[in-house]
């Protein structure tokens, strides 16, 4: 079964247990205190990942990290669908991989911010952290709101969300525990509320479920 | 009344009682909660499916959690913090999760503000009155993306009489302080410029024509770079000059309903409502529809279960349960049944109440209140006592919670509200001219499995409802299970005994003669009581009891109630004892 060093608290590691949720597959949580134990800059850890940073997947024995790069191996390697992150379209990977460097920004600013609020990461400048993550969300918000225009609910084209969308979602979506509202950005809000609507969506700390959809109902 | 007044000597300027655009028609799909701000004052805005746009104050009366991270389902709006739920267009609260069986507080209601739809935009403003802006010349019109930038609205408006998309553009101010740009072939863009904060805008555009396909998009792309551009402009001017201190909106610590006694009233059955018969038709075999709409401003908030007064044309005063849905919160809806040994109020409604009539009507009152932490419901209808479970069936329905809905009728032609039936069809059992004992056969099969958390809603004629009680207590159904609503009572009353009545908090001694009620002593006397059917039905005259013994002679206290004897219906239950101290 895959293990998966996890952290409750942590986005990036909400991103995967999102995306084995939305696929079904089996995982085992091994928990790794981040607040206040600093387990993952502990030796045992660093063993396990010398950058010291969530989180870290382990299938059969292939140990694995960074977020983004983790969603591509486990969406190739257990979506037969191929609709989360489709292979065969080159068009489509290039547009992928664009938005998970843009989730990387995401999480460089906005993720930074509410280390600072939160978890009391004092060092970090958080003026240039909001104002990073503001930067970000207006040209999401213009992507998403042309997107919808033309009848696209997701960040890259299709019907079907893709890896873009869940490396997109966590990071957003926590941003005013950062002090980063979204009141700004309507189309985020409308894209984040089609987001939890996925089935299979599961929420973290901090993250709410949103009501049933029209059709739902 | 009272609120308007108040916030008028608060709020001065003319801002507060501009129209804004705080958001496009296209930012609210159904089953969505915006964020809006306008003049530093937070909005939760949203579109219930039957079209309404609410506009409200944004947060929470329970613990001011923002309402627009809640959930809206289409009729309510749910905090997602402890769940209170509150109403469409009233913005009433109907439910809370953490006291189940009580109903809400008419007072709890948050604040709402004025909102319209016009233009492809969402208007809205602290104390807007009239009409929003005319927009002559863009009757065909496309709305661009709106662009919220930091910088206050004057130096934005400003900023945009220099904007250019064309050849020849001129831009000039207009009256109610926004631009228009006009290009040399006529083409037109008008912005307004939401205030957001004192360093926080919003630019809402619209062009002068309807665009479609590619057009538009390069239309609306050209557009939103431009003012990309203008924005970084502006940001940067903005940035350079001494930063304005944010607006402070006025919050009301606590709502003035809240703070302030309730008016002195003679009688207790008061007729606060004047509404109109807006429709009148057969629902069902002797059984008639009526539907009020509010002549001046919103009907107050109902929960499901609730029931108004009537006061007839001639005289008399009725009870009414409504059989709303959950926000349907635009008119009332009854249903009447002609008695054939009426004293005088169904056939009066039957015969004489007209479409178009006035009436004058009670706030809504629920002594009938629907538990949704339940993890199955049945409902027992038995003839017109089919409304308040209608309303409650709705409800459950809307929200997704498990039920059965057990309708007893001489005939299928006796079935009324078939369509408000219809939205929960599947829930539903028609039980066809059964005998009285068929029908206790049928109960006993309904009632087989009593169970946690499981609970029944009862109403209809006396003898059903006595018969379903009883067959729910052999079964072993608990009595806090059962719920029950008489609408009428025929027990026959005694009042031949007096004694004396002590009332605790008013600190008074009164006696109670024969042939007089308690409720008609505390009123001579000048104690103000609450009441509507004055038969010991509905419920709404209860008063708690410290000291005394009972003769309960209501039917709307539970054999379990009256034993424990801590409560009466003052309209018709008297003392056994020679003194009764009441909670009063």
């Amino acid at each position: 079964m895959i293990k998966l060093y996890d952290y409750e608290l942590s986005g990036n590691c909400y991103k995967l247990r999102l995306l084995m949720s939305f696929l079904g597959i089996e995982y085992a949580s091994e928990l790794i205190d981040f607040y206040p134990g600093n387990q993952h800059k502990a030796e045992a850890f660093r063993q396990i990942n010398p950058l010291g940073q969530l989180p870290v997947i382990d299938d059969d024995g292939l140990v694995l990290r960074d977020a983004q790069a983790i969603l591509v191996y486990l969406a190739s390697k257990y979506d037969g669908s191929g609709q989360w992150y489709p292979t065969d379209s080159p068009q489509m990977l290039g547009q992928i991989s664009q938005w998970l460097a843009f989730a990387d920004a995401i999480t460089a600013t906005a993720s930074a911010a509410r280390l600072h609020d939160a978890l009391f990461y004092n060092h970090i400048d958080i003026d240039a952290a909001r104002n990073g993550a503001h930067r970000l969300f207006r040209m999401l918000d213009e992507h998403l709101w042309f997107a919808e225009d033309t009848g696209q609910d997701w960040i890259c084209p299709g019907d079907h969300p893709t890896i873009a969308d869940i490396a997109c979602f966590p990071y957003t979506i926590l941003s005013e525990e950062g002090g980063i509202s979204r009141m700004d950005y309507p189309a985020i809000r409308r894209w984040c509320d089609r987001f939890k609507r996925i089935p299979g969506f599961t929420v973290m700390s901090g993250v709410f479920p949103a009501g049933p959809a029209v059709d739902a109902a | 009344m009272t609120r308007a007044i108040k916030r008028e000597a608060i709020m001065t300027t003319d801002l507060h009682s501009n129209w804004y655009p705080i958001a496009s028609s296209s930012d609210l799909p159904n089953r969505h909660v915006y964020q809006a701000q306008l003049l530093g004052r937070e909005f939760a805005v949203w579109r219930a499916d039957d079209g309404y746009v609410n506009v409200w104050e944004n947060r929470c009366l329970h613990r001011g959690v923002r309402l627009s991270i809640g959930i809206n389902d289409g009729q309510e709006l749910k905090c997602q913090y402890h769940g209170w739920r509150y109403a469409n267009r009233t913005a009433g609260c109907t439910y809370i999760p953490a006291h189940p069986a009580d109903a809400p507080s008419r007072t709890i209601c948050n604040n709402t503000y004025p909102a319209q739809e016009a233009h492809g935009m969402v208007w809205a403003g602290e104390m807007a009155v009239g009409e929003v802006p005319a927009l002559d010349g863009f009757e065909a019109a496309t709305v661009l993306r709106p662009i919220p930038l930091n910088a206050p609205q004057e130096m934005v408006s400003n900023s945009l009489l220099a904007y250019s998309f064309a050849d020849g553009c001129s831009g000039a101010p207009n009256e109610d302080g926004s631009v228009t740009i006009t290009a040399g072939d006529g083409a037109a863009v008008r912005f307004y410029v939401q205030p957001v904060n004192s360093n926080h805008s919003v630019i809402r555009g619209i062009l002068n024509k309807e665009l479609t396909g590619s057009e538009r998009l390069s239309s609306l792309k050209l557009h939103d770079w431009k003012l990309q551009e203008l924005r970084s402009k502006v940001e940067a001017e903005a940035a350079q000059s001494e930063p304005l201190a944010p607006m402070e909106p006025v919050f009301a610590r606590v709502s003035e309903l809240l703070s302030e006694l309730p008016h002195e009233t003679t009688d207790g059955r008061t007729a606060e409502l004047r509404v109109t018969v807006a429709e009148k038709s057969m629902t069902a075999e002797g059984i008639v529809s009526l539907r009020f709409d509010s002549i001046k401003g919103q009907l107050p908030t109902f929960q499901p279960g609730a029931h108004i007064d009537v006061h007839l044309q001639n005289g008399l005063i009725r009870q009414y349960s409504l059989t709303n849905g959950p926000g349907e919160t635009d008119h009332y809806t009854i249903g009447v049944k002609r008695e054939p040994d009426s004293r005088g109020g169904s056939v009066s409604i039957h015969d004489e109440v007209k479409k178009g009539d006035l009436l004058a009507v009670s706030a809504p009152r629920n002594n009938f209140p629907l538990r949704r932490d339940a993890v199955h419901t049945i409902f027992v209808a038995g003839g017109i006592g089919v409304t308040p479970l209608i309303s409650m069936a709705r409800t459950l329905n809307s929200q997704g919670h498990s039920f059965e809905f057990h309708y007893f009728v001489q005939s299928k032609n006796h079935a009324a509200f078939k369509q408000e039936m219809g939205e929960f069809d599947k829930a539903l059992t028609l039980h066809e001219g059964l005998s009285p004992d068929e029908t206790g056969a049928k109960l006993r099969q309904v009632l087989s499995a009593p169970g946690d958390s499981r609970h029944v809603y009862i109403c209809g004629p006396g003898p059903m409802l006595e018969a379903t009680r009883d067959i729910a207590d052999a079964q072993g159904w608990p009595d806090g299970a059962i719920h029950f609503e008489y609408f009428k009572n025929t027990t026959e009353l005694d009042d031949s005994n007096s004694f004396q009545l002590d009332l605790a908090r008013s600190a008074m001694t009164l006696d109670v003669p024969a042939g007089k009620t308690i409720l008609e002593v505390l009123r001579e006397n000048g104690i103000n009581m609450a009441s509507s059917c004055e038969q010991g039905a509905c419920g709404t005259c209860r008063v708690g009891v410290i000291e005394g013994d009972v003769i309960h002679q209501d039917v709307y206290l539970s054999p379990g109630e009256k034993a424990e004897g801590k409560s009466i219906m003052t309209c018709v239950s008297r003392a056994a004892s020679d003194r009764l101290i009441l909670d009063i």
